[in-house]
């Protein structure tokens, strides 16, 4: 057995070492801004069909996408840094070894909470962390939601709905509007009930059918923004009738709009998820006035690496007249209550009120006075 | 007192489902709308309801509108096309309303067959009924299912708009619902309208003239 182990890892050492030799190109692109020695890691791990057999006799794929890993936001960290165990001297073929593919992923973890222990505290007590702790074989890992080496800034919908793909369906047995509240409120913001929400107002380009982004180098959105909010105490419902002036001039067909979003005021939260009979399910969480999410806000777009650009907002934008203008598409009963409309209703039921009784007061005067 | 026969089955019961539903649609709005303040039920069971009651209502109103584009009696909303006549009219009734009426004076109205709104109630009946209350209704049903009918949520300029006219008209029809009674008790007794609109029949001050159907 050791002897065809070590006919093994030297059949692979020498293909390393040939391949090393004949090294083909790099793919051009994001992949060129990769180390040397990254680019060295791609060379096997590159290949198609590249895999890793365990003990227990399952495999795991090691074929990594140059492309991807380059544009993900682990680049500039390189392999190294998360795959320290790996001795070029002894590989492949050397270090700990796992009885299976899923062993080895939850051990993986542990590179992960090298440099993101302050999420692991999040994540420990959450109902991922329970199964992945009762060994449950589909509880996921760190890289189950993240990816492994394309990790970027996802929705929080997407992540979830990777293995959570009846969530929708589910939701529309009791839910009304469930679609809506599907594009509007992070899975978090209900299943992670500790956790402190906020409402995100996100710059949308309806011409391109996505979020607006920021190009690589040439950041605008937050330097525009604090130009507009000159005194620096978060975007007033006028500052952001402005600040949506700006970004689209007179005679712009058609306009980028605000788009809003209950997020977690600290997307670090998003790993505090509970159980599902915990998470928040009575509608006036949100549908009243003064409701939590909707004490924070804030105007984003989308930053190069995929993370939002915020500016703060006032949480009066949300229920100012101007919104009808500035935030025609975001609109949530109670929480972005009008002001002017409840002054109106008040106008209306009193004077409803009042006119009949004014006249039928008047009728009996004049009977009782005149007749 | 003679009697004629001015709301005919159909008209009564659209009636009186479109007045309960609208004091149950505006009781359950004001739920939704103000739940810190009034908490008679769930936010969810309100907004079950109001989607319920309104779906009724969209119901009733085609039995209103078939009822009235298939028979004569739709001569009842035949606009007065003089403006002059219109107007004058309806001043006539606005003085009865805010003087005459006081000094015991007659309606200047005569109740018939195919007259049985006055100028001012013509008006302002063309307008919920044409107008308001489809709006109401388009409002509602947007909002009901935002996802299914974003293209026309889009249409009319986002749903924050799509709610504000929702919510101007609710807050048109509260004031009404209040008014509408009290003006309904200014008949020669206070019970008169409310009885004709459960028999159908009013009471009228002189025989009622034969008038030809529509032709």
């Amino acid at each position: 057995m050791n002897a065809l182990r070590r006919l093994r890892a030297g059949a692979a050492t020498a293909a390393v070492l040939l391949m090393l030799a004949t090294m083909p190109p790099v793919p051009a692109h994001a992949a060129d801004r990769l180390s040397e020695d990254d680019r060295k890691c791609l060379a096997c791990h590159a290949q198609e069909g590249i895999t890793k057999t365990f003990e227990k006799g399952d495999t795991l794929a090691l074929r990594v996408d140059g492309e991807q890993f380059a544009r993900s936001i682990h680049a500039p960290l390189g392999c190294a840094a998360c795959h320290s165990e790996v001795d070029l001297k002894s590989h492949p073929g050397g270090g700990t070894r796992f009885d299976t593919a899923r062993e080895f992923a939850v051990a993986q973890a542990g590179a992960c909470r090298q440099c993101h222990e302050e999420v692991f505290k999040q994540h420990q007590g959450s109902i991922h962390a329970l199964r992945l702790g009762e060994g449950n074989p589909v509880a996921p890992t760190c890289a189950g939601c993240h990816g492994s080496h394309s990790v970027s800034p996802k929705t929080a919908y997407q992540t979830c709905v990777t293995c959570h793909a009846a969530a929708l369906a589910e939701h529309r047995g009791w839910l009304p509007n469930a679609e809506s509240h599907h594009e509007v409120v992070s899975c978090a913001a209900c299943h992670a009930p500790a956790a402190l929400r906020m409402v995100d107002l996100r710059l949308y380009d309806r011409t391109a059918r996505t979020w607006v982004a920021e190009k690589e180098g040439q950041p605008w959105f937050e330097k525009l923004a604090r130009s507009i909010d000159a005194d620096g105490n978060g975007l007033d419902a006028a500052e952001l009738r402005s600040l949506l002036k700006a970004i689209n001039p007179e005679g712009t067909a058609v306009p980028k709009t605000l788009r809003g979003r209950i997020e977690l005021r600290a997307g670090v939260e998003a790993h505090r998820l509970s159980e599902k009979s915990k998470a928040l399910k009575a509608c006036d969480n949100c549908h009243r006035e003064g409701a939590e999410p909707f004490q924070n806000v804030a105007v984003s777009v989308t930053g190069p690496d995929g993370r939002p650009r915020r500016h703060t907002a006032q949480k009066q934008v949300l229920g100012s007249a101007l919104a009808v203008e500035s935030l025609p598409e975001f609109y949530a009963i109670g929480g972005t209550r009008s002001t002017f409309l409840d002054v109106l209703f008040l106008i209306a039921l009193l004077g409803g009120i009042a006119f009949p009784a004014g006249h039928m007061t008047v009728r009996w005067l004049y009977r009782k006075f005149f007749a | 007192m003679p009697r004629i026969y001015v709301h005919p089955l159909p008209v009564r019961i659209w009636h009186w489902a479109n007045a309960f539903g609208f004091v149950a649609l505006i009781a359950t709005g004001v739920q939704i709308r103000y739940i810190e303040l009034v908490h008679v039920m769930s936010f969810k069971t309100a907004v079950n309801l109001h989607n319920g009651i309104g779906w009724i209502l969209v119901g009733n109103f085609f039995l209103w509108l078939l009822f009235y584009l298939f028979t004569d009696k739709i001569r009842v909303y035949h606009p007065e096309l003089s403006p002059v006549k219109h107007f004058r009219a309806s001043f006539r009734q606005l003085q009865y309303y805010g003087y005459g009426i006081f000094k015991g004076e007659p309606n200047p109205h005569h109740l018939s067959v195919y007259q049985k709104f006055n100028a001012l109630q013509s008006m302002t009946y063309q307008i919920i009924m044409l107008l308001l209350v489809p709006l109401q209704f388009v409002t509602g049903i947007l909002l009901w299912d935002l996802k299914r009918f974003s293209y026309w949520v889009d249409l009319f300029g986002g749903v924050r708009v799509v709610d504000t006219v929702h919510v101007l008209l609710f807050i048109f029809f509260t004031g009404f619902i209040f008014v509408h009674p009290y003006l309904a008790s200014l008949g020669h007794t206070p019970s008169a309208h409310f009885k004709a609109m459960i028999t159908g029949y009013e009471e009228v001050d002189e025989e009622p003239v034969p008038q030809a159907p529509a032709k």
